[in-house]
């Protein structure tokens, strides 16, 4: 059943009746029924699915529902899924190779309807002595209908051949006589035509800021910017957050909340002070409402893998436990919706867009206001490098867990400042900044991570009266320590391997020399 | 996938017709559907316009020296596939006891096509036999097309003694009446009065038709070439309560 088919394009000037006339004069041709099918194409929000070069598509014949998974410039069938329905998370499906494979490519991201398109299908058959089918075509008229009330548009005519397993030679044979017919190959899926017509690049989503700043623009007028493309993010992420379903939705609105607050506390004597502290306490509560939800989501990924330790018994005897962080979950995300489908918020995220919008100067700048991006952002990064520093190399085999939590905070704020203000230093500098990083903000994430997800499971143990599960917790809770011992006996290493003198001297160069030498 | 056996130890009960009409039916759904035509006679494949022949013949296919993939042929309809039959099907109970495990031979052979169908439809031929153990072996549902008289109760009841006896396999046996003509008192009393030792007897049951009978004609199921028919619409109602057994 499983086959690939050989499409070709019709040209505009090329009619139908012409095409299948010159079939004839070789084949017998029936004309068959003439049917209005639908095809659906699926990709995540941030489409990963696209950046695999694959195409997920639902097609909708009839009564019937097939989805085919096709990849490569020709739509090459990798699978047909055994499923009428598009699963949103890959996690929904049976666990088997094709789940895995899904899942290397979406991970938890949900699959959505990207592009809706109406075919209208003429099927043909070539049949031979017997009446038997043995080769089919399809002539078919695509169209993208934005709704039911707007004029569908035409995205051209294809013919596709459909070999009927068995009869490989009759295939051959057709194929051949439409070859020398010159109809051009199909090469772009249909996906991509529909997304054309509807106004939409495929791919064009990222969460990353990606902001273009003139060294010598006023810091204003910079922070704005910044702040604003934040506010995109969140409001990009804001319909999945509230949907839940998709972890990553909540994570980048979240990750935006917590940039955007340390942009309002970090570039300090930029906006006015009442406008800072009002919106900062506004995203600071609801940065509070998102904690519970993320710190959860992130635990019952993980906890998977926890329980790969442990025995079979003890692995059932945690279903409590995983009801209980379903529940919570469930009533933390219940609060944060409710928070952002309540008048206020969108009252407040109104007059946000309307401020960072607005070109109009304040009565009373703020003292760093007009001063030019460049110099605030090396002074900013210089300084929270070397408060980085002072609060890294104060830390022992000793120091405490609250010491490591301040620093990974330190350093969240360095990150953030660079990927604010990335784009007036050379990209080069930027990565090498960046990839020296990474390994400690690492090990710091790990660090926190364990320590939240033990607070968890010690907190449901608390009110936990079912004694296996209590059990089996404990025994997490020792292999979360095990865990949290290992990861904090690294810390050194990684600490050492971004305070070494070499980044020293480069980090120096970079925000010292670099904008000093222009 | 699952597996359906249309089984009965008497000939002439409308195997084949049941076969060819729940298994397009099968694939109107969307589903991935292959029609195994076991029987030698060849009517199934008759019925698809496919020659009843096994390229390589039946033993080789049998043996698992031909892939099984490679002898399925398309028939008409777009998600109906048939597996043809072969003269030599004759000789299918020697064929299996040649191999080593002639009870799961069946199973084992359609193995590989879990992965391409939703069901497996078996069109099987009026006998009882190291073949048939093989069928029942393999099979999720045997499908037994009943006539409504006493001479085919007591053929049920002889299938159910010896699936007893046998206890092979796990198949869920899902009796069902044929060639119910209206006109014969015995006819409407059975089916309105049905014997207890049908406890699974499926309500649907199929009419004595002429549409039926000219299957052979058209050579396409029922609902093709009559779709408003009253048999159309039995073998309708009989798929839609089938399905909901195989979930």
């Amino acid at each position: 059943m499983l086959h690939n088919q050989h499409s070709f394009v019709i040209p505009e000037n090329q009619g139908v009746i012409e095409l299948v006339s010159s079939l004839r004069k070789n084949f017998s041709v029936r004309l068959l029924a003439e049917t209005v099918n639908k095809r659906v194409f699926y990709d995540t929000f941030d489409w990963r699915l696209y950046k695999n070069g694959s195409v997920l598509e639902q097609h909708n014949e009839g009564s019937s529902r097939k989805i085919y998974w096709r990849e490569g410039r020709q739509g090459k069938l990798k699978i047909q899924l055994g499923l009428s329905k598009v699963p949103y998370l890959a996690s929904e499906l049976p666990a088997g190779e094709f789940r895995q494979q899904l899942h290397s490519v979406i991970s938890v991201r949900e699959l959505t309807p990207r592009v809706r398109l109406k075919i209208k299908r003429q099927s043909l058959a070539v049949v031979d002595n017997n009446e038997k089918i043995v080769v089919r075509l399809y002539i078919d008229k695509y169209l993208y209908q934005p709704s039911k009330t707007r004029a569908a548009r035409a995205l051209g005519n294809r013919l596709t051949i459909v070999p009927v397993k068995g009869y490989a030679d009759d295939y051959s044979r057709v194929e051949a006589s439409i070859l020398e017919m010159k109809l051009p190959p199909a090469q772009d899926n249909m996906m991509k035509l529909a997304l054309v017509a509807k106004g939409v690049s495929a791919g064009e989503y990222s969460s990353k800021l990606n902001i273009l700043l003139d060294p010598d623009m006023p810091a204003e007028q910079a922070l704005k910017k910044i702040l604003l493309r934040l506010l995109e993010i969140m409001k990009q992420n804001t319909a999945g957050s509230i949907t839940g379903r998709d972890i990553e939705f909540m994570h980048h609105y979240r990750v935006s909340i917590r940039k955007t607050r340390s942009a309002l506390k970090q570039v300090k004597g930029v906006l006015p002070q009442d406008i800072s502290e009002k919106y900062n306490n506004f995203f600071s509560m609801l940065g509070k409402l998102t904690n519970p939800v993320r710190d959860l989501d992130v635990f019952l990924v993980q906890l998977e893998n926890y329980q790969q330790d442990l025995g079979s018994a003890a692995q059932q005897a945690l279903q409590p436990l995983c009801e209980h962080l379903m529940q919570s979950r469930a009533e933390a995300q219940k609060k944060f919706v409710e928070e952002l489908k309540s008048a206020e918020y969108r009252e407040n995220i109104k007059q946000w867009c309307n401020y960072l919008g607005s070109s109009e100067k304040s009565d009373t700048p703020a003292e760093n206001a007009d001063r030019a991006v460049y110099k605030l952002a090396d002074e900013l990064i210089w300084e929270i490098y070397q408060q980085a520093l002072e609060q890294g190399n104060a830390i022992t085999a000793d120091s405490k867990a609250k010491e490591l939590h301040e620093l990974r905070k330190t350093f969240k704020k360095l990150r953030y400042l660079i990927e604010f203000f990335r784009s007036l230093y050379p990209t080069t500098m930027v990565r090498e900044f960046t990839q020296a990083l990474t390994g400690l903000q690492d090990n710091l994430g790990e660090l926190n991570d364990l320590d939240v997800h033990a607070a968890i499971v010690r907190g449901f143990i608390k009110q936990c009266t079912d004694e296996k599960a209590v059990k089996a917790c404990k025994k997490i809770i020792k292999s979360l320590k095990n865990q949290l011992h290992k990861t904090r006996s690294e810390f050194a290493a990684c600490y050492a391997d971004f305070a070494s003198a070499d980044n020293h001297n480069r980090f120096r160069e970079m925000f010292i020399d670099y904008h000093a030498s222009r | 996938m699952k597996i359906i056996a249309i089984y009965n130890i008497k000939g002439g009960v409308g195997k084949t017709a049941t076969a060819v009409n729940l298994s397009y039916l099968a694939s109107l759904d969307g589903a991935n559907t292959l029609l195994w035509d076991l029987d030698p006679q060849g009517a199934a494949s008759y019925y698809c316009r496919i020659k009843p022949k096994i390229k390589g013949g039946g033993k080789k296919l049998v043996e698992g020296k031909i892939d099984i993939d490679e002898v399925v042929k398309g028939t008409d309809y777009e998600n109906l596939d048939l597996l043809p039959a072969d003269f030599s099907y004759r000789n299918m109970d020697m064929f299996l006891q040649s191999t080593k495990q002639p009870l799961n031979r069946l199973n084992k052979l359609l193995g590989p096509l879990a992965e391409e169908y939703d069901y497996v439809f078996l069109d099987c031929p009026p006998s009882i036999s190291a073949a048939s153990e093989s069928v029942f072996t393999a099979a999720d549902i045997l499908l037994v097309p009943t006539i409504p008289t006493t001479l085919s109760l007591r053929t049920y009841k002889q299938i159910m003694h010896f699936l007893k006896q046998q206890n092979t396999g796990h198949a869920k046996v899902l009796p069902f009446f044929v060639m119910v003509d209206g006109r014969k008192k015995m006819h409407r009393l059975i089916v309105q009065h049905p014997p207890s030792f049908m406890p699974t007897l499926l309500k649907s049951y199929i009419p004595y038709a002429s549409e039926v009978e000219r299957m052979g004609t058209h050579r396409a199921p029922v609902a093709i070439f009559a779709p408003g028919s009253k048999a159309a619409g039995r073998y309708q109602s009989l798929w839609n309560e089938l399905r909901p057994q195989l979930w």
